[in-house]
């Protein structure tokens, strides 16, 4: 770990300008967690068209600062309306909800947020230490081992997405296709334009991003927007915990926190499922199992460490190799892109100041989320209650503009809009969103990689074969995309002996 | 069959069209000239994999037993009128903004009122409220967005 390089993107964060921005992008985050149908990924999308004119370091910190907050707001819904304020929460309203019904809200508001504060902590020590020697070991990575990592990512993020395995490749492959269209990375030449000079320069990321997260969000909760949520009143007794609950919890807290961390690095994963194998295996190991579901403090300290942990971990990838670890990480690709950062190995090289940033931002908002919200819990509790009426068409505006203010052409807010009806579609049949913009990020890099290695070998496809990593990596994908399949299978024997 | 399923099959005949669609316009491009595989294969191999994993899921949804889920038994039903209400005006919101029509502020003001007070059921006393914050609203982005974060709206 280069501390000096650290300290100084720590101390460079705490001058006047940088930190604000850390602060209004934490609060943000809470905020938008905090609001039922808002998601992290929707507030970072509508947040990069500002980004554009900030410098490039402060543009970072905003945005894994907003980051942070989102995946830790999304508690306080989960706890105090049993609804996922993020996706990566829907663990905790499992016990969140039941404790606070039978009275103790603010304990197991202050369970979550302390373990997600540990967790953001256990992640960042593992992305501060281990992101440097992974990134020095993917430089030696040849085209052949980045295509078949990628392959290897997308099936891995379809195979455990929601819905089943063919879904998640639809959407992920989708994703890549409709990436497709513009300039040809190898030949210059235009393709898949249809004729169109406004798709010469190929569909841009962000009206992409807003319409799939933002858009097609908006229309779902405003068809849900007859559910009233049941209030449940705020105290905030209990909300810090103290050292026998940290003796207590300890071992719980260590391990989601390892688990979410490690589900983080695995390209694409994201959150959720990292508290759902948290909560899983934190009920397995708990003396006490038939207390999970009905407010069991194991239960919410798992979930919120393992979900803020991913936060940390799916950085990990992101800077070391350039392939995001969740979605958000897909769209801070993006804007890293959009400042003319490349991201990938050499960013240690290139621009040693942004990872730095990115990773003591990482920190800092952490600290900042644990002490905003242990302060104002309970105003911030209040906002879940804001009438969708006002809220929906408000963010509307926002997404029209967010989009518009990409190339200054309304083509753009068509784009999104089209993008919106299609996301909704698919969340309709069930088909994840996260693979399809994940896949459009990934796909011109796996073409360029796949294209540039066959001109090194003239054409032969034999070294993904004979090398070891692209061979390990193949052999994985085969594997994960089997391992459904198979499953199936055995599953059916099983029943039919039975 | 039950809403999921109708959803599955119609979404992937649309994923398969759009497929084809891609198929179709790639039919011309060049081999390569200086490197071996060209332009096309990559976006055409993609297009079938994906068709045939629509073809899948549309088969799994054909196979499926007929059943209400559970979901759709218990669920609230969805308010139809505010999807549509939320839609049709961001359409013509956009429709608007593109042939610059209007200003971008008194433009954003009418969308937020029409629609605020539309998810409100245009209830009486929702008027004044919905009709405030639109004013704010869209009076204040255009000068925070054009003044503060200096960004050009379409005005």
């Amino acid at each position: 770990m280069d501390l000096e390089l650290l300290f100084a993107a720590a101390g460079q964060i705490l001058t006047p300008w940088p930190f604000f921005l850390l602060f209004i992008g934490t609060s943000l985050g809470i905020l938008v967690g905090a609001i039922p149908g808002m998601t992290g990924a929707m507030l970072i999308a509508l947040t990069l068209p500002l980004t554009f004119y900030m410098d490039p370091f402060n543009a970072i910190v905003l945005l894994v600062a907003m980051y942070v907050g989102a995946i830790s707001g999304g508690l306080i819904t989960a706890t105090l309306l049993r609804m996922p304020g993020t996706p990566a929460a829907v663990m905790t309203t499992f016990d969140g909800y039941p404790m606070a019904r039978n009275g103790r809200p603010g304990r197991a508001l202050g369970l979550g947020i302390t373990a997600s504060f540990v967790g953001g902590l256990i992640a960042w020590i593992t992305l501060a230490t281990i992101t440097k020697p992974l990134s020095v070991f993917a430089t030696k990575f040849g085209p052949f081992e980045y295509f078949t990592l990628i392959m290897m990512a997308m099936v891995l993020i379809a195979s455990v997405s929601e819905g089943s395995l063919a879904k998640g490749l639809i959407s992920g492959l989708l994703g890549m296709l409709i990436s497709m269209p513009g300039v040809d990375p190898a030949t210059g030449m235009p393709r898949l334009t249809f004729d169109w000079y406004m798709l010469n320069g190929g569909l841009k990321l962000l009206p992409v991003l807003i319409g799939v997260f933002a858009v097609s969000q908006i229309i779902k909760d405003a068809l849900d927007i007859g559910q009233v949520p049941e209030r449940i009143a705020m105290s905030s007794k209990g909300m810090l915990m103290s050292i026998r609950d940290f003796l207590h919890q300890g071992v719980n807290l260590i391990r989601s926190s390892l688990i979410g961390t490690w589900v983080g690095i695995l390209p694409g994963i994201g959150a959720s499922i990292g508290s759902v194998i948290a909560y899983t295996a934190a009920k397995n190991m708990s003396t006490t199992p038939e207390k999970f579901g009905t407010g069991s403090e194991e239960g919410i300290v798992a979930s919120e460490a393992a979900n803020n942990a991913t936060v940390g971990g799916a950085l990990i990838p992101l800077i070391a190799m350039g392939i995001p670890g969740s979605v958000i990480d897909a769209i801070l690709i993006g804007a890293l892109m959009i400042h003319s950062i490349q991201p990938g190995p050499t960013l240690f090289l290139t621009n040693a100041d942004i990872v730095w940033g990115m990773i003591a931002a990482c920190l800092l908002a952490n600290v900042l989320m644990w002490l905003l919200m242990t302060s104002s819990v309970k105003y911030i509790a209040g906002l879940m209650y804001l009438p969708r009426s006002f809220v929906l068409p408000v963010v509307m505006v926002f997404c029209v503009i967010g989009s518009f203010a990409l190339n200054n052409t309304m083509f753009d807010v068509w784009v999104m809009l089209i993008f919106g009806v299609m996301g909704f579609l698919m969340e309709c049949a069930k088909i994840p969103l996260g693979p399809f913009v994940i896949g459009f990020v990934l796909a011109p890099l796996a073409e360029e990689k796949l294209r540039s290695g066959l001109m090194m070998t003239a054409g032969d496809f034999s070294p993904i074969f004979t090398r070891p990593l692209p061979l390990f990596f193949t052999i994985l994908a085969v594997i994960l995309l089997l391992w459904p399949i198979v499953g199936d299978w055995v599953r059916k024997r099983r029943l039919s002996h039975k | 069959m039950n809403l999921l399923q109708r959803f599955e099959i119609w979404v992937s005949l649309l994923v398969i069209l759009i497929c084809l669609v891609f198929l179709w316009e790639s039919r011309d491009l060049p081999p390569g000239s200086f490197e071996p595989l060209g332009s096309g294969p990559v976006p055409q191999a993609t297009a079938f994999i994906v068709i045939f994993c629509a073809g899948l899921v549309i088969l799994n949804a054909l196979r499926k037993p007929v059943q209400l889920s559970e979901n759709e038994e218990t669920k609230e039903q969805p308010s139809i009128r505010a999807g549509l209400i939320i839609s049709l005006a961001t359409v013509i919101y956009s429709l608007v903004l593109h042939f610059r029509l209007m200003p971008f502020a008194w433009m954003t003001t009418l969308f937020l009122v029409i629609t605020i007070w539309g998810l409100e059921r245009f209830e009486k006393k929702k008027f004044f409220p919905a009709l405030i914050t639109a004013i704010v609203i869209g009076f204040a982005s255009e000068y925070l967005f054009t003044e503060v974060f200096i960004v050009d709206l379409p005005t």
